[in-house]
């Protein structure tokens, strides 16, 4: 209970430190002002851009944090991930074709299901590899993740160099690859919220059987557990919420592995409580890094991936060693 | 009444047939040891059994029924499956493994649990994380976790083989116990402890039945020598028999 109030209140606490910073920086009573629906320009700046942005980051890193619990249940890997297992990459492909290729659907639709077809497929491809390979553990599946994630990343950057032009700007796609939350207007904030809850609902339904898979695939069939089809319904349920992530927040790495880590030690290992914390943890860990992202140098913006790799990165280093040592 | 059978079962793997034509039947109750050399198919026999493998030909029943066609979740509440190794990929509760185990059957009592760890002596390790364990307090969590569905069948693959001896008598007791008013069907390692502790012996070679007798009768039997490829000197002592192995001379 302790754990859970802790992280409440750190996300609250993160959300306003957040939403002051920025390169002009306001203060709470500002804040206040302009949720009341003061109509200075200020007021409005803040309401209509800052707001949005700080609360899509929360749910950014909420769906990341989700995203990489349950990943590493699936693959019963501390190390998996999202970002290192080729499926954010896979969403990040999708999402240029859909940015860059011009076809007859609307890219409000066309964007997050390209997105969710490329995490889906990236994972598949990876865990088939290392299936052919004969080592679904962490070295099988982290090497058959980059190189997939490095076939994946070359494809994007051919289609970036071969189908920008002058109407479709590099700009875009750039930011996506870079990580970087879009600020979302109202609606569609509100969209993102409804989106995350229905992740949050599915996930408590895999968390049962995720707890079954951690015992080892023999034990797990003993207690019940059709095993190879759960698998692919979990990955199923993981790509969509990666795929989500990534069609509003790009490419940011290692959130979706710090996060669950962060949360086993709150709140232990049992999936029923550690999905939910790891997406709080996720949503605290984006909020604070994008706030760094917009303030550190103004007016320019840090792209959000760059913040958390520089964060995240060394924290792998350390996992890898203590794993590799163990 | 029989509770669990094997109907002329055949399982390959490549080339290598594992389980060669072979059929066997279990009572509701009674201590069944399965016996034989490395290779003789004895994990693979209980793995099908247990229906965590498909055979290549013949079936399994339980009851009257085709084990195949069982819905997985009345089949994880029916037979209990213990395997040779056991390492959970998180280092869960010593309370929350036995709550997986007990999840599978949603008839149980609420204090099953409870009762399950006072009765393998893991009440005050509840709150304890696997990896804390020792092998002996591994080996007893095991138990507890398949035991506390109250399964009507047990299958256990080895489980004491690489515990100390004093852990290994405990958990081959407590199998071999159990078959006084359910099914326990062990693959036993320990020559010794098989003749010692259960009622009936089932000695495996290349994937055959190669005797199939009560314990005491079985003792004796030359058939003993040849499926492990020795000869047996058979001593008498205070708690039963003993086997001793030499190479064969003939």
């Amino acid at each position: 209970m302790k754990a859970w109030l802790g992280l409440g209140a750190t996300l609250l606490v993160a959300i306003g430190v957040a939403a002051c910073a920025g390169h002009d920086w306001a203060t709470p009573a500002d804040l206040l002002h302009a949720i009341g629906g003061d109509r200075d320009l200020r007021s409005r700046l803040l309401f209509e851009w800052r707001l949005p942005r700080v609360l899509a980051a929360a749910l950014v890193g909420g769906l990341l944090g989700l995203g990489g619990a349950i990943y590493q249940g699936v693959f019963r890997n501390p190390l998996a991930e999202p970002y290192l297992l080729g499926s954010a990459g896979g969403a990040a492909l999708g999402a240029t074709v859909a940015l860059l290729v011009p076809l007859a659907v609307p890219q409000s639709i066309l964007l997050p299901v390209l997105a969710f077809a490329g995490a889906w497929g990236a994972t598949l491809l990876v865990l088939g590899i290392a299936r052919i390979a004969g080592a679904v553990d962490a070295a099988g599946l982290l090497l058959a993740g980059v190189a997939v994630a490095a076939i994946l990343g070359a494809l994007r950057s051919f289609l970036m160099l071969a189908l920008s032009d002058e109407t479709v700007s590099l700009q875009v796609v750039l930011s996506w690859v870079l990580g970087g939350v879009q600020t979302p207007t109202w609606s569609v904030l509100g969209w993102l919220a409804l989106m995350t809850l229905v992740c949050l609902g599915m996930a408590a339904l895999l968390a049962s059987r995720l707890d079954l898979l951690g015992l080892g695939e023999t034990m797990a069939a003993s207690f019940g557990l059709d095993v190879r089809r759960f698998v692919a319904l979990a990955v199923l349920a993981g790509s969509i919420v990666v795929a989500l992530a990534v069609a509003f927040g790009g490419l940011v790495a290692f959130v979706g592995l710090a996060a669950p880590h962060i949360a086993r030690w709150l709140v232990g290992p049992l999936h029923r409580p550690l999905l939910p914390a790891s997406a709080l943890v996720g949503a605290i860990v984006v909020t604070l890094a994008d706030a760094i992202a917009r303030a550190v140098l103004p007016p320019a913006e840090i792209p959000l991936g760059l913040v958390t790799a520089v964060a995240g990165g060394p924290f792998f280093i350390f996992l890898l060693a203590r794993r590799l040592r163990a | 009444m029989t509770a669990i059978a094997a109907d002329a079962l055949k399982v390959t793997r490549g080339d290598a047939t594992l389980i060669d034509n072979l059929s066997l039947a279990f009572g509701e109750t009674g201590s069944v040891a399965l016996i034989g050399p490395n290779g003789a198919g004895k994990s693979t026999l209980l793995k099908v059994l247990a229906g965590l493998e498909a055979p290549r030909a013949g079936s399994v029943r339980v009851g009257t029924g085709d084990l195949a066609l069982v819905p997985k979740a009345l089949r994880a509440c029916m037979i209990g499956f213990l395997p040779q190794h056991f390492e959970p990929h998180w280092d869960l509760a010593v309370g929350d493994l036995v709550q997986l185990g007990a999840a599978r059957n949603p008839e149980l009592a609420p204090d099953a649990v409870a009762n399950i760890l006072a009765r393998f002596e893991l009440t005050k390790l509840e709150r304890r994380r696997w990896s804390t364990l020792s092998g002996g307090e591994s080996a007893r969590v095991l138990l507890a976790m398949v035991l506390v569905a109250d399964p009507s069948i047990l299958l256990a693959d080895e489980p004491a083989a690489a515990l100390d001896i004093r852990h290994r008598l405990d958990v081959i007791a407590a199998l071999a116990e159990r078959g006084r008013e359910r099914l326990s069907v062990v693959v036993v390692h320990d020559l010794d402890l098989a003749f010692r502790y259960f009622e009936r012996v089932v000695v495996l070679v290349g994937g055959k039945i190669a005797a199939d007798a009560p314990a005491a009768d079985l003792i004796a039997d030359r058939r003993l020598d040849e499926a492990f490829g020795v000869r047996f000197e058979r001593i008498r002592t205070a708690g039963g028999w003993s086997l001793q192995a030499s190479k064969e001379t003939t």
